[in-house]
């Protein structure tokens, strides 16, 4: 597209929406087409790539309500994506629309480089309640509301019912207790064959360590957001539950894990068991070696019964040229129409109404697991400069992994780098 | 550098060419003619110059400025003075990625006797296959080596890697090579090693091709067997290319960054990797605290400290070669 | 560095029948090390993930070419081996353009700071790339050339090395020819580009093919100035995906074998111009 005919439909945009022109959301389609032959291109950057085709077709489909808008689905691999957008965002040339999630929201929001929604929520009327508060909480700064939930995940433990039947191991309980658990991984670890009961996978702290920290009854950051919980005896318990897996040889050691990822390792069947997300389901049903052999149950009660919830949201750049047609694809992408292909593409939806459908478009898994766990969810952790601190939980909790250090040192000085972290925020 | 300044040896070398005339009045060509080859002279090298200018030598400059001033996470940059410097002199990491860099430098350079004995094992009379040979060793050479890297990754891993299988088969049971902090820093010199070799190895063979003859007829007469012959001619007549390529390769080294990248891992996955302190590279660092933590102004440091070890390297190494390289 | 080659022709005809059983115990095991790493690749890219992680492992491929098929789904692969494609003839072109013209100015006109300005370039050669990439990157920002390919290209253009390497080779130049030409009338662009640049098209060939090379494997700019994935080159997008934990290594194996395979179909076609190429890296000078 040319410059001239980029600013001109982007003038356009500007005058629209100051003009109050409110188009009454996805089927008003007027907005743009109306003359000047303002072709508008928005670009949509995700993480991925099981959802990359769903995207493009849900972009083609708002290109039926919108002719003059085409949306262009930018993939970035998981590892580099915020590292990108970041760079894209201070070279000015951010995505129109973004996935956005938890732990890098409030540093994008406290920039002012995504758009509050609030206005356009309430010109269009779109009902917030049918997504889980805990979302719109997480990405609501300041009072105000920057981002529409996607999709919504918690955590559950998936297992190879094939390593199962072939031990003579009872598949889990759905009350299963952290001691169930451990017995499971010991009696499924088969050295020999090079099986290992579970996988003490050290850097996804969503699917790992926050989980069975709060089961044991800790927390990772105090509920104000100004204190590392890293030094709470019952967050280190959390840890420990881990760190012992390794240590009784039923996970594989942390170099190991270095050279082959435990999903890896699992779709290998080197893993009986696998702590993953909601979001594994698509994957899972897709892998040849998986779709048939694996299904999923809750996670096992420590002191008390807890999983993450963590949701992604679409937001607007603060700099887009397009801010009405890039809010309209938003609310569109949280329509119920919408919500419905991504469930099929693989996570789970977070507007209510749509998850009972995907549980039925996954029949192999017991997905319903997911559902539930809504119930004794617990917040994603988080911070205004949440990265800065979870590099320090990978420094300093990798000497606890590799037995270095107790993971009560470890997680001490995590506790004080954190401390310094959150103070300077 | 006067000497071969055009304005004093210009004339007389200019000299040379008017006397054949031509069309134009003899006495002021030579001066028009310096002029206009001037003229010329800057025209030819206006275009290069000019990019280098803007992307080469003015963003020298730039950086150092950067290293003064401290960068937001979206942009903007203030002053700090030497606040950058204070941080690297007390930063852990600084301190063990220069040591990684330094004992990579040093590792690499195992490559250079490598490649001059199998350049003279190459270029022995009437050997067979040498095209065959010259080609596999430098292939690693023209492979990407974001690619290699990866290939590497998989023959090193612990449990499922070609490297452990071939050592299992004599009885031995083989480190995660390169999650390993004892290993890993081997490992991957080990690498940097393979896939150079045949660079170095092309650099030698075109040195040791130039070295005339009849030093060798002369040496055989003498009764000299090929090792003796290596060590008295090939090797004290190579050492010119020698230092040649040790310069380039300690450059080179310093500046490691695409192996460590692929082959441990960036970001937060590379900092999971146990071995990750042992490996870590200056550049890596630079590309962390500029692309990942946005910490622009302390990257420019960071790559300014590189520079001044890479100059001061540099300049050891031309000191150094009076005591080894012999110039024929 | 033609002799490079015809040494060796020279040497095997008047070669004195030697056996060489020796100097082959050294070099076949050694070349097997240099080709091991090559043929495991290809095995592993042709298994699935749970037989390439069978201990002991089978040593035979399977066929399962739909690793192959699954690098397009999982990158941009054509997109990205276009820009690679467009990077490499980009700036290998710049480099043709422009560094024989610098390079045979500085080698034969006389101008009032010549050296100056030689050692202004040479100095580039000594700088670490990084020092360049956060200013080059405001640059590119401020062009508004960021995911572009004109990004990848254009500061990849000039190369102080192409300058350095070629102005060696025109001072090796017998100055005859140069001079008839001139005594002919001709000025120096004409001279430059009807005598010296056809003379020194083994140089500017070496030359060319370095730039390739090194254009097409080049992975901290690229990976630095485009992040759209679309206009990604095939190094940084090779480097994100190993990031993944999803992607299975036969899958990287076949990827990885995908991104190289034209530098190295290329290195069969000009293999002496690449030998050339490096051999006359070493020349001293």
């Amino acid at each position: 597209m040319g410059k001239a005919a980029r600013w001109c439909a982007g003038a356009l945009g500007v005058v629209l929406t100051l003009s109050g022109c409110s188009g009454g959301g996805t089927g008003a389609g007027g907005v743009g087409s109306g003359g000047k032959g303002g072709k508008v291109e928005l670009s949509y950057a995700a993480w991925d790539n099981n959802q990359k085709k769903v995207l493009e077709q849900l972009g083609r489909e708002f290109t039926g309500t919108h002719p003059n808008v085409t949306v262009k689905v930018q993939l970035t691999p998981w590892t580099e994506y915020f590292n990108k957008l970041k760079t894209s965002v201070t070279g000015g040339s951010a995505p129109d629309v973004f996935w956005m999630n938890g732990p890098y929201f409030r540093l994008y929001a406290s920039n002012g480089v995504i758009r509050p929604l609030d206005k356009e929520v309430a010109e269009d009327k779109v009902d917030l309640s049918v997504y889980p508060k805990a979302l719109i909480d997480l990405y609501t700064y300041e009072g105000e509301l920057y981002g529409l939930p996607k999709d919504m995940d918690t955590i559950g433990v998936w297992y190879n019912k094939a390593l199962f039947d072939a031990r003579g191991v009872d598949h889990p309980a759905p009350d299963w207790t952290w001691s169930d658990f451990n017995r499971t991984a010991a009696e499924l670890t088969d050295p020999g064959k090079g099986v290992y009961g579970v996988a003490a996978q050290l850097t996804s702290f969503q699917e790992y360590q926050y989980n069975t920290i709060a089961q044991a009854g800790g927390y990772v950051i105090s509920p104000d957001g100004k204190k590392s919980g890293y030094d709470q005896p019952e967050t280190i318990k959390g840890l420990e539950f881990w760190t012992d897996l390794i240590e009784k040889k039923h996970s594989p050691d942390l170099q190991t894990m270095t050279d082959t990822s435990p999903l890896q390792l699992f779709e290998a069947g080197k893993l009986a068991m696998y702590w993953g997300g909601s979001w594994n389901a698509g994957e899972f049903s897709a892998n040849e070696y998986t779709k048939d052999k694996v299904d999923v149950a809750p996670l096992p009660r420590g002191e008390k019964r807890a999983t993450v919830i963590h949701g992604v949201a679409n937001v607007v750049s603060a700099t887009t040229e397009h801010p009405r047609e890039a809010w309209e694809f938003v609310e569109f992408l949280g329509s119920e129409r919408a919500a419905l292909a991504i469930g099929r593409s693989g996570p789970l939806p977070a507007r209510d109404g749509t998850r009972q459908a995907w549980v039925k478009d996954h029949p192999r898994f017991a997905l319903t697991t997911f559902l539930d766990a809504v119930d004794y969810a617990v917040p994603f952790p988080v911070s205004e400069n949440t990265a800065a601190w979870n590099e320090a939980e990978l420094t300093h909790l990798t000497q606890a992994w590799t037995g270095e250090r107790t993971v009560g040192e470890a997680s001490a000085e995590l506790a004080r780098a954190m401390n310094d972290l959150l103070a300077r925020e | 550098m006067t000497s071969t300044d055009g304005q004093e040896s210009g004339p007389r070398r200019a000299g040379s060419a008017p006397a054949s005339g031509g069309t134009r009045p003899g006495g002021r060509r030579p001066r028009r003619d310096r002029v206009s080859e001037a003229l010329w002279g800057y025209a030819f090298i206006a275009p290069a110059g000019l990019g280098l200018a803007v992307f080469h030598l003015w963003p020298v400059l730039q950086t150092g400025y950067f290293s003064f001033t401290q960068w937001g996470v979206f942009g903007g940059h203030t002053w700090t003075g030497l606040d950058n410097y204070h941080r690297l002199l007390t930063d852990p990491e600084v301190a063990r990625s220069l040591v990684n860099t330094l004992a990579y430098t040093a590792l690499g350079l195992v490559g250079i006797p490598l490649a001059i004995v199998f350049a003279a094992l190459l270029n022995r009379e009437g050997l067979r296959g040498t095209g065959v040979y010259r080609t596999l060793f430098f292939l690693p050479v023209v492979t990407m080596p974001v690619a290699v890297a990866m290939v590497w990754r998989w023959l090193y891993n612990g449990e499922y890697g070609l490297v452990n299988h071939v050592l299992a088969l004599v009885g031995i049971d083989g480190p995660h090579w390169i999650a390993d902090p004892d290993t890993a820093l081997f490992a991957l010199a080990a690498v940097g090693v393979w896939s150079g070799l045949g660079y170095n190895l092309i650099i030698f063979l075109a040195g040791i091709q130039a070295i005339p003859k009849e030093f060798y007829d002369a040496a055989a007469i003498d009764g000299a067997g090929p090792v003796r012959q290596f060590f008295r001619i090939t090797l004290p007549l190579l050492s010119p290319t020698a230092f040649f390529v040790s310069v380039i390769s300690v450059i080179g080294s310093l500046q490691l960054f695409d192996l460590v990248y692929v082959l441990a891992g960036s970001g937060l996955t590379g900092r999971a990797n146990p071995a990750f302190p042992r490996i870590q590279t200056v550049v890596q660092l630079f590309y962390d605290r500029a692309f990942l933590t946005d910490d622009r102004g302390y990257a420019a440091a960071i790559v300014m400290m590189l520079l001044v070890i890479i100059v001061a390297l540099t300049a050891l190494q031309f000191r150094m070669q009076k005591r080894w390289v012999h110039y024929g | 560095m033609a002799e490079v080659g015809r040494a060796y022709e020279g040497g095997r005809a008047r070669s004195r029948r030697r056996s060489h059983v020796g100097v082959h115990a050294i070099l076949i095991p050694a070349s097997l090390v240099m080709i091991a790493p090559f043929l495991w690749q290809i095995v592993t890219s042709l298994k699935t993930l749970s037989s390439a992680t069978r201990v002991p492992p089978s040593l035979l491929p399977e066929g399962r070419w739909d690793n192959y098929g699954r690098m397009f789904d999982l990158l941009p692969f054509s997109d990205q081996f276009l820009n690679t494609a467009l990077m490499a003839a980009g700036r290998t072109a710049g480099q043709i353009l422009l560094c024989p013209l610098a390079a045979y100015a500085f080698a034969r006109l006389r101008f009032p700071g010549r050296s100056v300005l030689f050692g202004l370039f040479l100095s580039v050669l000594m700088v670490p790339p990084q020092l360049f990439v956060l200013p080059q990157y405001e640059i590119t920002a401020s062009l508004g050339w960021l995911n572009s390919v004109q990004a990848l290209i254009v500061p990849g253009m000039f190369s102080a090395f192409g300058v350095f390497l070629l102005r060696q080779f025109f001072l090796g130049l017998p100055r005859e020819l140069e001079e008839a030409a001139r005594l002919d009338g001709a000025g120096p662009l004409r001279t430059y580009w009807y005598v010296m640049l056809p003379l020194a098209r083994p140089g500017v060939i070496a030359m060319s093919v370095l730039a390739l090379l090194w254009s097409w494997n080049d992975l901290f700019w690229p990976l630095v100035v485009n992040t759209d994935p679309e206009k990604m080159t095939l190094s940084a997008g090779l480097a994100a995906l190993q990031g993944q934990f999803q992607t299975d290594y036969p899958v990287l194996m076949a990827g990885s074998l995908l991104a190289s395979l034209p530098v190295i179909a290329a290195f069969a076609l000009l293999q002496r111009q690449f030998i050339q190429g490096i051999a006359h890296t070493g020349v001293k000078g």
